[in-house]
């Protein structure tokens, strides 16, 4: 059975190219425009994954609080946020609803398909309880390739997509520095280099909720980024 | 010149005022003086009146010739100018003396110092041309003064000792001849035996026709000797004296030798052959009650003889030496050099007849008085006038400066609208009522019409990518859809064209939008301290290898340096000075980054050889959408590098600068962060 894909975009022609994209991937696409079509299919059937603008005809902030009962329906569905918006305070607000990314329009549909794959797998992975394949070790760092998840002595840092991919990419060679432009293609992402610091920016802060004295991430300056044990 | 000064110029016109006060003081002046010799005249008019007929009081003995008008009226009254050869009054004889009005009492010493300088007034007799003498006589309140200055080859005295009754011991002898009250002839001689003091002696017949001498206590007398001849001074009481009075000299070529004698006594029997006129004693003291001080009264005889003086001159001098030291620099002020300093007015004195003028009145007076009443008015005026400019000047200045002031606010509140980013709409003086109030509100509304013009060319750019977004997404999607459809070779070409288009589009779109992010980074910026050095040597380090084409000299010094800030920031401002620097220099040139520590704070500059900058564009450098660049290269512009430059220095309470470098030769941008 193929798997669904809601669209939730009230500009046509975006809608269509993006749902003609993904059925050339093998899935299964249904769109809306605004947020009582989308909530009322999605009561009906929830899709297996969905990705949302952020303003939705006559709403402007209609996409954050259709993540926030699309949440409320389901944990474990996968929300990509996708707009026009790339403002800071819009990037934090969606992810705080519990989007698993947040994207920007920029965005080529190849890499958007690539991060609608990479979220697939991640729900498989936690749905096979125990595969232990392709697991980084760093100190107190677990990374969990397969299943897109961080853990710091033991406990689980809920990571974006995005985040996950940039702490991956550091972390899987520590002591190298990382420029923006590598942590950007890591990350399947074009960013400006603002959005890649408020990016690190927030990694730390989610390890730092963990462990008050997280330093492994360090600024070189203008260089990039680096990993350090 | 400012208005400050303009306006305090103006306020120095009411200068005029006091200038006017002067002027209408002076004039003051001249109708006071006028009106005061009206009154001295008159004053001299009443007091010539009280003296109508008085000839008893203006000379001692009534005047034989005044008697002989009384028989013989004079035909003619036609006035004072005939005064002099009036036959009410003969003109002096030969013999008569005329004795000055003293101002002072001669000191009886043979010295003719103390006397005043008049040589008018002396009488000369002379019995030949080596036998002569010179008199001066003078009245002062009650004594008659005589200075005699005898020419004599050979001055002798009469041996010291003798009996002054021998003919042997005769010397130079002087003889007093006077009428008495009585009528009766009365003699004195005078003889010295040394110089100084002597007695005057009388010869008296005794009971048996003895003869005696005697001294004359009354009389005092001095004997000097003086080059070619002698002097001799003497006083005798007035009340000794009757009508007539003379002086004979005896000159002896040897002691006891037959004398030359000659003067006004008539040598034969020492009778006196001149009269003595002179006023009655009286009078002084009579002028003496109109006495006033800064006053002086003088009566004259028709001939111009002074008879009698009252002089209170220098009294008033010491009444105005009390005058305040502000009036008196007045005066200096409006005081003109040259002017008449007393007033005078003369009155005749006519017989009781009132016909013939028997004397003439003088009266003069110091102009204390009527300056006083000047300097009064003056210096009231002039404390007024000069006042009043003072607090016109004072308060002139005061707007002029509160005119500069609101001027000066609402200049520099202009200024610093066009400079900040966000325009300040809050404007000084907008609530004034007057002209200025109407500038700062045409003021105020053009910079608010030209504050939201700036504010939307600020977020134009980032609207205008929002919008075009949405679009070039369409583009690109349906593009990359494209590709993922069967089409041939040479369609592909287009489209991978029109990818690289949208692509570049999408470049700009970034670009666009850079400056909105970097605000918005700023505002969720936070600070922490790190080391400026080392961040400035990573950097450094990092654009060597992002830019091969350009050499990088790093001038830092040796310690750390620590600040408070956004790191991420200060990188991201060096980026955009280093991209500038590479922009505007030629490929293999070096820039130099240089971190200098100074009392306000931290500087880093980056120097780039390069075109200097242009003069339009200084000043406005780090503003929003500005940009000079003379090529066009691929990547897209907005002149939002410096801008950024400045948000970020701004950011961390410093300011961005740019220079062209000595020269022209490059631009250095300096940025300035406080510590």
């Amino acid at each position: 059975m193929k798997r669904l894909i809601a669209i939730v975009e009230d500009e046509a022609a975006i809608r269509d190219n993006y749902a003609a994209a993904f059925m050339r991937e093998g899935y299964a696409v249904r769109c809306y425009a605004n947020r009582a079509q989308a909530m009322a299919a999605c009561n009906a059937r929830l899709p297996d994954l969905a990705v949302i603008d952020i303003s939705l005809e006559d709403e402007p902030e209609g996409g954050f609080e259709l993540c926030r009962q699309l949440r409320a329906l389901s944990a474990e569905l996968p929300i990509i946020f996708l707009t026009a918006r790339d403002s800071e305070l819009d990037a934090v607000s969606g992810l705080r609803l519990g989007a698993d990314d947040f994207l920007t329009k920029d965005l080529s549909l190849a890499h958007l398909t690539a991060r609608v794959n990479a979220l697939f797998r991640r729900v498989d992975a936690l749905r096979r309880p125990d595969v232990a394949s392709d697991i980084v070790h760093r100190g107190p760092l677990t990374l969990d390739a397969e299943r897109m998840q961080a853990q710091w002595d033991g406990k689980v840092v809920l990571l974006s997509l995005t985040e996950f991919w940039i702490v991956h990419a550091l972390a899987r060679h520590p002591g190298h520095v990382r420029t923006r432009q590598q942590l950007m293609d890591a990350a399947n992402v074009v960013l400006d280099d603002n959005t890649i610091t408020s990016h690190v920016k927030r990694i730390r802060r989610k390890f730092q909720g963990s462990d008050a004295k997280f330093d492994c991430l360090q600024t070189v300056y203008g260089m990039g980024y680096r990993w350090v044990e | 010149m400012s208005l400050r000064l303009k306006l305090l110029a103006l306020g120095l016109a009411t200068l005029g005022l006091p200038w006017a006060g002067c002027r209408y003081a002076r004039e003051m002046e001249a109708a006071l003086r006028e009106g005061e010799q009206t009154s001295l005249q008159a004053v001299a008019q009443t007091i010539a009146a009280s003296l109508q007929g008085r000839t008893d009081l203006l000379y001692r003995e009534a005047l034989r010739p005044a008697e002989s008008t009384q028989d013989a009226p004079a035909p003619q009254a036609s006035g004072a100018d005939g005064a002099r050869s009036a036959p009410e009054w003969t003109a002096p004889g030969p013999y008569d003396l005329r004795p000055l009005a003293l101002s002072s009492a001669p000191l009886i010493d043979g010295y003719p110092d103390d006397w005043p300088r008049e040589p008018a007034a002396w009488r000369y007799f002379s019995h030949d041309a080596q036998h002569h003498f010179g008199i001066l006589s003078g009245v002062f309140e009650r004594m008659l003064y005589v200075l005699l200055e005898v020419h004599d080859e050979r001055a002798l005295f009469d041996a010291p000792g003798s009996n002054w009754l021998d003919p042997a011991t005769f010397g130079d002898r002087v003889w007093i001849g006077y009428e008495d009250n009585h009528g009766e002839q009365q003699q004195l001689f005078l003889a010295a035996t040394g110089p100084g003091a002597l007695s005057a002696r009388r010869i008296e017949a005794g009971d048996f026709g003895e003869q005696r001498v005697i001294i004359e206590p009354r009389v005092r007398a001095a004997w000097q000797g003086m080059s070619g001849g002698y002097r001799v001074e003497i006083r005798v009481p007035l009340s000794m004296l009757g009508e007539r009075f003379g002086v004979l000299v005896d000159d002896r070529d040897a002691r006891g030798g037959a004398p030359v004698s000659y003067g006004t006594l008539r040598s034969e029997d020492l009778r006196t052959l001149g009269r003595l006129i002179v006023a009655a004693p009286e009078l002084t003291s009579y002028l003496a009650q109109f006495m006033q001080p800064g006053l002086k009264l003088a009566i004259r005889a028709p001939d111009g003889q002074m008879l009698a003086r009252a002089d209170a001159l220098a009294q008033a001098r010491m009444l105005t030496a009390g005058t305040p030291l502000l009036a008196r620099l007045y005066r200096r002020f409006i005081d003109r050099p040259g002017a008449p300093s007393l007033i005078e007015a003369r009155a005749p004195i006519y017989a009781r007849d009132s016909r013939a003028q028997i004397a003439a009145l003088e009266v003069t007076q110091t102009p204390d008085r009527w300056l006083r009443l000047r300097d009064r008015a003056l210096t009231r005026m002039l404390n007024f006038t000069l006042g009043t400019s003072v607090v016109a000047v004072l308060l002139m200045f005061a707007f002029a400066a509160w005119l500069a002031l609101r001027l000066a606010r609402l200049r520099r509140a202009s200024e610093s609208a066009l400079t900040r980013t966000g325009l300040v709409t809050a404007f000084p003086d907008t609530t004034a009522r007057d002209e200025l109030g109407d500038v700062a509100r045409s003021f105020s509304t053009l910079l608010g019409r030209l504050n939201a013009y700036t504010d939307y060319l600020r977020t134009l750019a980032g609207k205008l990518a929002h919008e075009i977004r949405t679009p070039l997404t369409i583009v690109r999607s349906s593009l990359e859809n494209l590709e993922a459809e069967p089409v041939d070779e040479a369609a592909r070409t287009y489209l991978a064209r029109a990818r690289q288009g949208s692509e570049r589009l999408n470049a700009i779109l970034i670009a666009m939008g850079a400056a909105s992010r970097v605000e918005e980074a700023i505002g969720s910026a936070e600070r922490v301290d790190f080391d400026l050095v080392a961040l400035l040597d990573s950097a450094v380090a990092a654009y060597r290898t992002a830019f091969p084409s350009r050499a990088f000299a790093m001038e830092l010094p040796a310690g750390p340096i620590m600040l408070h800030g956004a790191p991420d920031l200060i990188v991201q401002l060096l980026d955009k000075l280093i991209d500038n620097a590479v922009d505007f220099s030629p490929g293999g040139a070096t820039i130099t980054v240089r971190l200098r520590l100074e009392l306000v704070g931290a500087f880093i500059e980056v120097d780039n050889p390069g075109p200097p900058l242009p003069v339009h564009l200084q000043g406005r450098l780090f503003e929003s959408l500005w940009q000079s660049r003379p090529d066009r290269d691929s990547r897209p512009h907005f002149g939002l590098g410096l801008y950024i430059v400045r948000l970020i220095a701004e950011f961390h309470g410093g300011e961005a600068t740019a220079v062209s470098l000595a020269g022209e030769s490059g631009v250095r941008v300096s940025v300035r962060l406080p510590r």
